[in-house]
């Protein structure tokens, strides 16, 4: 593989001086007119669209990508507080229901250029193999319509790009990373202690934040904000990672432009461009190609609400496919109280993790697994933790005030695709006047034995660390799928290139596509599934000239 | 300074001090300064409709939701107690608050009382640990930016960092203690 810089250059064209942003380059910016029929327009700059900006305006493309928030400068908008960090977030109304209704917002819905991977803990693991066939093997979840041999070139690729520090890794593909494992600091000290003496073994990494020299990117200063955007620097993010290089070469981000409906033009079956309001106003982008990257709630909500005469019950939908199988990882958070201080905010959150638990146990009533990994919240969210065992008033600020004896472990359990965890329409309309996305999500019963499981195992570590008391919370993570990949278009909405199969010039490169998640963080997979399918667009437009 | 009211009516500010008061144990304040101001940071998210970005299907949207909730606190309290929520005894609030919390999945006034608690809480506890003397109360030591950590570890501490005062108070084995 050629060096990283030869192939993206961003972390170069950030500014030495100690300015988060290349003014320069934004205020150089090509700028396209709604009139002019770019090659390529991306709907949403995050993780899937920043991947397929860079990769099409590297090959000469016309390109634009157009985002709903802000285009952010981490010195002006990001601040070291974390309430204040709340406008990171997507907040615009969602409705949420089902039996185990799951949370949006900070939790996993992200705003502006950059997406959620703004603030994103930073850990960046790879699938295993497994989890491209957990049908075939388990009885459970799908298969993918592509291999983890059809990726790993795209993993290497992209863990170079961000990039990734951790030690080899020894689950899934064995595999080692470009970047020396960060120091740990005291929850990470407690974990890998824990799993000591539980002869579990557990590694630094893989976290997506730099550790050495790597452009102009700063070294991670560990002061634990990364869920908070990093005003650093030093966490990965696409409007570090991708964006710069994607401007260097021609391409355009319109930020706060907010996409409405994908125009069809009812002779051909084929789209033409994308409505979108700006300033209040509304505008009309031609294309020749577009792509859907507004992950896995406003993808399929995008796509219903562009319903037309060709598709009465919104695009690509003609199988009822659109907004179904969207999963998220069971993501309970187990602390422990230690006599010593741990002060688990001195670091990056994202520090030691196992996969030991990842593959299918013949021994276990359930199928699949989880992983375990640091996590360590900061005061709010570690008030939701207290407030979780029913404390309030004195007693809850007593409890609080024991926060530097507390260290925090998280697990991701798979959660099993289902087709009625979905998107749909809400009665309720947002300013613009469109329906809202309503989230309905129940959990199976393989779903809840996982989530006793890892909880069982994550106390084990805690114990085995010295633990005298341990505490759990419930709760999910990340959200993948509402728009999957499939061999046909009963099965999915899009083939194995990411190309929807209903319109032959409209394409889905974000976190909908991915029909299972394993017990893996998906932004890594995301990008790597993106630019797989901007390789491919390249090859057939190569070809076809 | 604390943001203006301007999503509570004062009806509605009144309760909700009272009972912001009672979820973060604010009533021993030795001066009114030395409160964080709850209601009025609840209020200013309420007012910008900054909220957390979903509402459950059975609830109405956050802020219609904390007015219909203080007005059911003070039905409750005009019920029992023949008086508003927010002139009820410190003792007399507690005992209203704490049955919404025991309510737990079932309903209480129309609403799933575990929804409710979850509202508020969120909301309350988002405004306290978000101030600084809330850090200081709990040992946090601050969002380091720009000089950032540089002696992270276990009972290690920055030159700048003190251990906590009170090591033998856990407040775990005090409880375990209080029900031995």
């Amino acid at each position: 593989m050629s060096s990283v810089r030869d192939r993206n250059e961003s972390a170069w064209l950030l500014p030495a001086d100690g300015k988060r942003v290349n003014h320069q380059l934004r205020q150089d910016m090509r700028r396209f007119d709604d009139s002019d029929e770019v090659d390529l327009l991306v709907v949403g700059c995050g993780a899937g669209g920043s991947t397929m900006l860079q990769r099409l305006a590297r090959a000469g493309w016309k390109v634009v990508a157009l985002d709903a928030g802000p285009f952010w400068d981490p010195a002006a908008d990001w601040v070291s507080d974390e309430a204040g960090s709340h406008h990171l977030y997507w907040t615009e109304p969602r409705v949420i229901s089902g039996s185990d209704p799951v949370p949006l917002g900070s939790n996993n819905s992200g705003r502006g250029v950059g997406g959620s991977m703004v603030h994103y803990a930073g850990y960046t693991p790879r699938f295993h193999p497994s989890d491209f066939h957990t049908h075939t093997h388990d009885g459970v979840g799908a298969d993918w319509p592509i291999d983890y041999a059809d990726l790993k070139p795209y993993y290497e690729a992209i863990e170079e790009e961000l990039p990734v520090a951790g030690e080899k890794w020894p689950w899934g593909d064995p595999h080692s990373y470009p970047y020396r494992p960060h120091p740990v600091g005291g929850n990470g000290e407690i974990f890998l202690r824990g799993a000591v003496h539980l002869g579990l073994t557990a590694k630094v990494g893989p976290v997506a934040i730099v550790n050495g020299r790597f452009g102009n990117r700063a070294h991670c200063i560990y002061r634990g904000f990364c869920l908070q955007g990093c005003k650093v620097n030093a966490k990965a993010s696409p409007l570090i990672t991708h964006i710069p290089d994607a401007l260097a070469h021609g391409a355009e981000v319109r930020a706060n432009s907010m996409v409405t409906k994908i125009e069809i033009d009812e002779r051909s079956g084929r789209a033409t461009g994308v409505h979108y309001v700006r300033d209040g106003v509304p505008h009309f982008q031609r294309a020749a190609i577009v792509v859907v990257a507004g992950y896995s709630i406003e993808t399929p909500r995008l796509l219903l609400n562009s319903a037309c005469d060709r598709f009465p019950d919104g695009l690509c939908n003609d199988f009822d496919q659109v907004g179904r199988y969207l999963m998220v990882q069971g993501a309970p958070q187990t602390a422990g109280r230690f006599d010593a201080e741990v002060r688990m905010f001195k670091a990056p959150p994202p520090e030691v993790s196992t996969e030991a638990f990842y593959e299918t146990d013949p021994t276990k009533p359930y199928k699949r697994g989880f992983s375990i990994q640091t996590v360590s919240p900061l005061p709010i969210t570690w008030a939701e933790h207290v407030a979780a065992q029913g404390h309030w008033g004195a007693d809850l600020r007593e409890y609080m005030s024991d926060y530097v004896h507390w260290s925090c472990l998280g697990a991701l359990c798979e959660f099993l695709a289902q087709p009625d965890n979905r998107v749909t329409l809400s009665e309720e309309k947002d300013r613009h006047g469109l329906p809202i996305a309503h989230f309905s999500y129940s959990q199976c019963d393989n779903d809840a034995a996982l989530m006793r499981a890892a909880q069982s195992v994550m106390e084990n570590i805690l114990h085995a660390a010295g633990a005298d008391e341990v505490i759990t919370i419930d709760r999910f993570a990340h959200l993948v799928g509402g728009a999957r990949m499939a061999t046909d278009e009963e099965q999915g909405v899009v083939d194995a290139q990411c190309r929807t199969f209903a319109v032959p010039n409209l394409y889905i490169t974000d976190g909908s596509v991915l029909p299972t998640q394993g017990s893996a963080n998906p932004a890594l997979t995301i990008m790597a599934v993106a630019a797989r399918a901007a390789e491919r667009l390249i090859s057939i437009s190569r070809r076809g000239n | 300074m604390a943001p203006d009211i301007r999503f509570f009516t004062p009806d509605e500010q009144g309760i909700a001090t009272a009972l912001c008061d009672q979820l973060l144990g604010q009533h021993d304040a030795p001066t009114p300064e030395a409160k964080v101001p709850l209601v009025n940071l609840i209020d200013s998210r309420l007012a910008e409709q900054q909220t957390d970005g979903w509402h459950y299907d059975d609830m109405p949207a956050d802020g219609q939701a904390w007015r219909d909730t203080l007005g059911a606190l003070d039905a409750d309290a005009r019920q029992q107690f023949d008086s508003g929520f927010a002139a009820c005894s410190r003792q007399q609030q507690a005992s209203l608050i704490q049955a919404v919390q025991d309510r737990g999945a079932d309903d209480w006034h129309g609403l799933r009382a575990k929804r409710v608690w979850s509202l508020w809480t969120r909301y309350a506890c988002t405004a306290f640990y978000s101030h600084p003397s809330a850090w200081s109360e709990i040992g946090f030591s601050g969002p380091a930016y720009p000089r950032g950590y540089k002696n992270a570890g276990v009972d290690k501490l920055e030159p700048f960092e003190v251990h906590d005062a009170r090591p033998s108070e856990d407040p775990l084995r005090g409880q375990r203690g209080a029900q031995e």
